[in-house]
Formats: structure tokens, sequence, C-alpha cells
């Protein structure tokens, strides 16, 4: 009976220690997200601060007085744990604009007045008020004040879907023929992933800007994607491989007794047990599409992607850290959601591919 | 007469359709990658004239940078795929024991995988700056005194190690999970009888792992690694994203500075080239060599 319960004590330790283990993996892993995505909800003065505030603020104290030029504006430092003076005007909507770029806090001129007026209707030297921050300020701003935001997001949906129909019907028929037949050639064109991932894929975007200007597709969503798929296909062909591996050619041969053409059979019974996984390899598609920066910023030049515009926030002459941030996390948002539902798939993709 | 005809059609019909299927995959990869690989191949070995000439490849091996960036992509590839690997396989490894909570926990592990190179830049370039996240988040932690900063991406020439480990735990950081998953799917495929086997006969995690798991999973690993060691080799852009060009040179960091940093210089598309067909025999020899000793071909052969 003792020794029992020792090894449900002993158990239930190996179990906590396992647990504690994983916990600490993924805090290691998943810290520099965090970082990230923390930094996409801190203000602009924040945001330059050191040492970096570890949580995002939800409100902004501040603290109004007077100034030489009018109201003097200070605001609660959560480092310094102290107000510190950022702004001296009489000029309210320069205040406005100043607490919403700076401070990522929304606040009316009408607010404003209130807050002026209350100050010179009392005997103190200053007043203190409080606003919720405006947590999703950073998106706001990226969204409407980068030019091109949304339309590159367009032009990036629009390259990863026709990416995905490129690759996935040209990569599929290649694959089924993988996996249902034997024939010359079956070697060089497993082995063909692999050729084309030798050639740098830098050195070939350089000459495609002058075969896609000749077919009239530079600066367009299609010419990209076309690019695209030289690198998708091949691992679209061992990833559909696999999936058409694993369903028995012996279905397929029962609907050809029963009096189905081989396409019949392959339409109404192979495909649609594999339309899980295709789905799967297409969002593995998606994933490389959507993602791709290098080529995009070669290939485009008034039609930017969206990797790419978040690219120019990151490092261009405007470039600010939070706004960067927003920006990559707002594009990490679709891709981090597909992999949630890859995560499923992972055995019928990949379970069948051999070099 | 008559109807041996259409069968035979029909035959000939059966084995042409592997080549139909394929066909579109030749013909596509014959427009948008031979044709600009030829373009490039005939760059390298042509002056600004189009005129025959090996000078090129003279200039790329008279560049000093190019033994440096030789240097520093062969320690990027040696160390990054041997510390990925082993990491992928007990990531692997511990993700099919099939524990509560495995399945969020995998989706958790691949999260760096499914972010953008941009954002990932973002991540380490606000990290690694000496105001940035990473010395903040060791003076909380009481690593570092007041005022006192680390300087990450700071340092001289003398300082290309400690630039080389960090470029290489942050590529490690991205690339696990993608080498993880197909490794992952080769272990769910894996008998359990087998190690069960191994066990009954005495053998412990280890050996078990050594003598049974790793041989049955030799084809998976294969393909992990070889497709690992083909992008490893061509490593840059996260170099550039922290470092810029030049301070850390590797390989593909050259064609790229010689195309989009010098493009005013006479002899830059040239040298673009004659450094991307090197690279591309480095990366074929590489995989060539590798898939040779791992024994991918024997394989073929037999069966």
């Amino acid at each position: 009976m003792k020794s029992k319960t020792n090894k449900k004590v002993i158990k239930a330790a190996k179990e906590t220690v396992f647990y504690l283990f994983l916990t600490t993996l993924i805090a290691g892993m998943l810290l520099p997200v965090y970082f990230i995505i923390s930094l996409s909800f801190l203000s602009t003065r924040e945001a330059y601060q050191y040492p970096l505030p570890l949580v995002p603020a939800i409100k902004t104290d501040m603290e109004l007085g007077y100034g030489e030029r009018g109201y003097l504006l200070s605001v609660w430092d959560r480092i310094d744990k102290e107000y510190q003076t950022v702004l001296d005007t009489a000029d309210l909507e320069k205040m406005e604009y100043y607490i919403k770029s700076q401070l990522g806090t929304k606040i009316t001129e009408e607010e404003l007045l209130i807050e002026t007026s209350r100050l010179e209707n009392s005997d103190e030297e200053s007043i203190f008020f409080t606003k919720p921050r405006a947590l999703l300020n950073n998106y706001d701003t990226f969204f409407t004040v980068t030019r091109d935001a949304v339309p590159a997001l367009i032009r990036s949906l629009q390259i990863a879907g026709l990416t995905i129909l490129i690759s996935l019907s040209i990569g599929g028929l290649a694959g089924y023929a993988f996996a249902r037949y034997i024939f010359r050639g079956k070697d060089t064109l497993r082995f063909s992933v692999l050729f084309v991932r030798m050639f740098p894929g830098v050195a070939i975007a350089l000459p495609m800007v002058f075969i896609l200007a000749e077919a009239n597709l530079y600066d367009e969503p299609l010419g990209l994607s076309l690019i695209y798929s030289v690198g998708a296909i091949g691992l679209t062909i061992w990833i559909t491989a696999s999936i058409f591996m694993g369903i028995p050619v012996s279905l397929e041969e029962a609907a050809q007794v029963f009096g189905a053409s081989k396409f019949q059979a392959f339409m109404k019974v192979t495909l649609p047990l594999a339309l899980p996984g295709l789905a799967a390899s297409a969002m593995y598609i998606f994933l490389g599409a959507w993602n791709e920066t290098v080529a995009a910023i070669i290939l485009t030049q008034f039609k930017p992607t969206f990797s790419v515009v978040v690219y120019q926030t990151l490092l261009g002459a405007s470039g600010q850290v939070n706004l960067a941030a927003a920006g990559g996390i707002s594009m990490a948002i679709p891709a981090i959601f597909f992999t949630f539902f890859l995560r499923k798939y992972i055995n019928r993709m990949w379970g069948g591919v051999k070099v | 007469m008559a109807t041996t005809k259409p069968k035979s059609l029909r035959k000939i019909w059966g084995q042409a359709t592997p080549y139909l299927l394929i066909l579109p995959v030749v013909i596509y990869y014959a427009i948008f990658w031979v044709r600009p690989v030829i373009a490039v191949i005939i760059g390298s070995f042509t002056d600004a004239s189009g005129i025959f000439t090996l000078q090129n490849f003279v200039m790329v091996f008279n560049d000093e940078s190019f033994f440096p960036a030789l240097y520093n992509t062969a320690i990027i590839v040696i160390v990054s795929v041997t510390i990925e690997f082993i990491g992928a396989l007990f990531l692997a490894l511990l993700i099919n024991r099939k524990f509560w909570g495995s399945s969020i926990f995998l989706f958790l592990m691949l999260i760096p995988m499914a972010l953008p190179a941009v954002a990932t830049g973002a991540m380490w370039m606000t990290g690694l700056t000496a105001h940035g996240w990473i010395n903040s988040l060791l003076y909380y932690l009481g690593f570092l005194a007041e005022g006192e900063k680390i300087y990450w991406l700071g340092g001289l020439q003398q300082n290309q190690l400690k630039l080389l480990a960090l470029v290489i735990i942050l590529d490690a950081w991205q690339v696990i999970p993608s080498m993880m998953i197909i490794l992952l799917a080769g272990l769910q495929n894996l008998s359990e009888e087998a190690k069960e086997a191994g066990y009954v006969f005495g053998g412990n995690f280890i050996t078990v792992l050594r003598k049974i798991t790793i041989p049955i999973l030799q084809p998976t690993i294969q393909t992990a690694v070889i497709l690992r060691l083909i992008s490893a080799i061509q490593i840059w852009l996260i170099i550039v994203l922290l470092l810029g060009f030049g301070r850390l040179p590797v390989l593909v960091e050259r064609i790229v500075y010689y195309h989009e940093e010098v493009p005013g210089l006479d002899i830059s598309y040239q040298m673009a080239a004659g450094y991307t067909i090197i690279v591309s025999v480095i990366v074929s020899l590489t995989a060539l060599l590798y898939l040779r000793v791992s024994g991918a071909f024997k394989k073929e052969e037999t069966v």
C-alpha cells in the first residue's frame, strides 16, 4: 500500500519536472517573440527608452502645469518612477498630436480644453489626469500612415494565391506520377528539388528581371508568383507524392473495376481523400510566398509586396522600431494561423519523402 | 488486326501517362530556372563586352573578401547544421512521446518557422542593439549593472568569432522547427515494435536510439540534412540585416553585395556572376559528397 503511494508520488514528481522543463523550453524559444509583440504595443516614447519596459502600459498618467510658452505637459515615466516634462506649448492641437504620436494615447482637443480649464480654475500649480492607452495605435498608424500598406497586403495575398495555384497544379501532377508510376527519369525528378535549390535564389532573381520584363510581367503579382513557384514546385512534388502514396492504389483499382475510367477514379476516389493533405501543402506554399522578401525587393518597383513595405519601415529613413514591429506582427498573424492547422498534417506531408 | 491496334495505342498511351504528368514541370523549369541559370553561367564566362574570358574567376579569387567569406561560410555550415540537427532531433523525439499537450507544444515550437524574415530581422535588430530588449532583460534580471551594456554587434574585425556564434544561434532558432517537422514525420512512421524489442533485450534509451531509431530513421535524416545543408551554405539575409555588408562576409552575401551595393563598378556584374557559379559548384559538390557518404546512392542501386 505504501509503495503504491510512493510510486504515485514519484510519478507526479517526474511529471512536474517534465512539464517544468517544457515550460522553460517554450519560454526560451518564444521569449524573443514576446518582446517583438510587446514592442509593437509600446508608445514611440517608450520604444526608445532604456531599459525597455517589459510590458506595454495600459494607461498614461499625465501632469499639466504652467510653462514658459503655455502649458507644461509631463508624463509619468515607468522606469524612472517620476513625472518627466515632455512638452511646453499653448497649442492644444499640437499637444493632442504629441500625445497620440509619441505617447500612443488618444485624447480629443475638447478633453484637453476641459483639463486646462480645470487647471485654470484650481489653486494648484498643476493637475493630474490619466487616459487609457490606445494599444493598437502602432497598428493603426502602420496601416494608415504607411503608404501602400493595404494595397501591398492585397497584392501579397494575390501572389500567395497564384503561387499556390501554379505550384499545386504543376507540382501535384508530377507528384501523382511519382507516387503511382515507374518511369525513366524518376530519380532525376526526385533530385530536381535539390538541383533547383543549389543555385542561389538571389542570383536567379536578377536575370529574371529581364525575362519578366520581356513578358511584361515585371512588377506584376503574376511575375513574382511565377518566380516563387520555381522553389515551391520542387517541394510540392515531394509533399504531394508523399500524400498520394498514403492513399492505397487498390481504391482506385476498385473504382475502375466498377467501370470508372482512370481519370474518373482519380477525381472521385483519390482526390477527395488527398484533399486535406493538399490543403496542408497549400498552406506550406503560402508560408513561403507570403514571407519571401529578397526576390520581392529586386522584382518590384511601384507595386511592392507587404513584406517589402515592412522591410522599408524597418530600414527606411522614416523607420520606427515600434511601427516596424507592428508591421512584422501583422505579417506573422496569417502565417502563424496556418501553422496552427499545418501541425496536424506533418506526417502526411513528409512521411513518404525520401531523398 | 483491327482489335490489336487500339490496344497497343492504349498501351502506348498508358506508358506515356507519367511523362505527360511531369511534362508541365519540365517546361516550367526550362523557362523559369534553366534560362536564368544559363544567363548567369554565360555572364560568368564573359567580360563586359561579351567576349569569353576566365578573368572573372581570377578576380573573384583575388577579391580580398573571398577567402574570409569561404572560411566564414564553412564554419557556419559545419557548426549550424550539427547544432540544428541535434536540436531538431531532440525536439522531434520529445514531441513524438505524445504527452498531454504535445500538440500545442508542437505548434508553439513551429512559430519561429512561421515568422517572416522581416519580423525576425526586426526582432533581433531591436534586441541586439546596446539599448535593446536583450540588455534590458539582463538588466532586470540583475546580470547588468545600471548603465552597463553589452555591445552584441559591436567590436572590430578581430571579434569575428563572436559574430559567427551569434549568427549561428539566431539561424538555429529559426531553422530548427522546419528540420524538426521532417524528422517528426519520420519518427511517427517508425514502428513501435522495433523500439520495444530493443528495450526487451535490455537496451536503454541511448542504445535504442543509436542502434534502432536512428538507423531506421536514416532516409528521413538524409532528407532533413541535405535540405538544410543546401540552404545553410546560402545563408546571408540575417547577416546583412544585423551587420550590413562586409562586416562578416559570406559567399552569397558577396553576390548580393556586388549586385546591390556596387552596381556602378564595371566589373560588378561579372564578380556577382563569378561568385554565383562558385557558390553553386560548392553547394553541388557538398550535396553530392553528403549523399554519397550517407549512402543515398547505394540504396538506389539495390532497389
